[in-house]
């Protein structure tokens, strides 16, 4: 009877050290590895947050920070690289003020190299922020994507 | 005929400078937090901002969920309503004014130190604040650098227990450095 107790403990607390250490060791969300909520024009996606910001927030960030992974599909309108050596990529289309700004990582930077201003393409991460014109701050932002690819 | 030649041509100046304005894409700002339990870092590549010399403004906006942590763990727990909120505040923003801009030239090399007051909203709450934003002109680029202290509870966030009570500062550290192109409009 003693053993069995023993055995249950010592169950229970090997169980908690693997809850515990799966928690403290969890990955990163694989954001390749996500199905993607939506695929959705660049022009489209900025308009929905310039519409109603409140809505869009709620449609498209997680309370987790866990945000929808999305398709952009758009025109390529800049390429440069952020202070960590990502590529950034500005899907925008000539007349509109505000794109989709879509960060590459370390790894995924090679599919950007090859891309020029005007080339059409889809691009897969997450959203971090919305498209957002402050007047009284006067700064033009755009939506944010991170953890991008680029995808068929 | 002179006189108006030169009157025209300072009136072009001054109007092309004051038609400029610095703007940056390129930053990154860190914060940390350090207790005896262990210390968090996290970063942040995606802020924006923008300079008015003219008029001595500074602004920056901030995408909240765009702060990157080493454990996924904390990283969903920064975002939570307990914490940052970011969901319902997905960015912070800084609207403030250069006190002595005359003292800086962002044509001519040399290193500036400005001196800054304004309006810190971090998950809906808005703090005045004064700090020391410096200031480097070489070749044509300028760079901005900055550090200073964010006291949690200021902006709202308080744990009176559980983990995030020992295991986060009550005060963080932030830095920032931020790339400016000049752009004229």
């Amino acid at each position: 009877m003693k053993s069995k107790i023993l055995k249950i403990i010592a169950v229970i607390i090997l169980g908690v050290i693997g809850y515990v250490a799966y928690l403290w060791f969890m990955p990163h969300r694989n954001i390749q590895a996500t199905k993607a909520y939506a695929t959705i024009d660049a022009t489209a996606l900025v308009n929905e947050f310039l519409a109603d910001a409140q809505k869009s927030n709620d449609l498209y960030l997680d309370t987790e920070g866990e945000s929808k992974v999305l398709i952009i599909t758009g025109t390529v309108a800049s390429i440069s690289k952020d202070q960590l050596g990502q590529q950034v990529i500005l899907l925008k289309k000539p007349a509109d003020k505000m794109g989709v700004s879509c960060t590459f990582t370390l790894e995924s930077n090679s599919q950007a190299e090859g891309l020029k201003i005007g080339d059409q393409v889809n691009i897969k991460g997450v959203i971090r922020s919305g498209a957002e014109y402050d007047e009284d701050l006067d700064l033009t932002e755009n939506v944010i994507v991170e953890k991008s690819a680029i995808v068929q | 005929m002179k006189n108006l030649v030169v009157l025209l041509f300072a009136f072009i100046s001054i109007s092309a400078f004051s038609q400029t304005k610095l703007s940056t894409t390129s930053s990154h700002i860190k914060f940390f937090s350090s207790t005896p339990a262990e210390d968090i870092e996290a970063n942040n590549y995606k802020a924006i901002g923008v300079i008015k010399p003219d008029i001595g403004s500074i602004v920056f906006s901030i995408p909240m969920q765009s702060f990157e942590f080493e454990k996924a763990l904390m990283q969903k727990h920064f975002n939570t309503e307990k914490f940052l909120h970011t969901k319902a505040f997905p960015k912070s923003k800084f609207k403030g004014t250069i006190t002595n801009i005359t003292s800086i030239d962002f044509d001519k090399d040399g290193t500036y130190v400005a001196d800054v007051t304004g309006f810190l909203t971090i998950r809906g709450v808005t703090k005045e604040i004064s700090e020391k934003f410096n200031i480097v002109v070489k070749d044509g680029t300028v760079t901005g650098t900055t550090e200073f202290p964010i006291v949690l509870a200021d902006y709202g966030i308080a744990f009176k227990e559980g983990k995030p009570s020992t295991n986060l500062a009550k005060t963080i550290k932030v830095t920032a450095k931020f790339n400016f192109t000049k752009i004229s409009a």
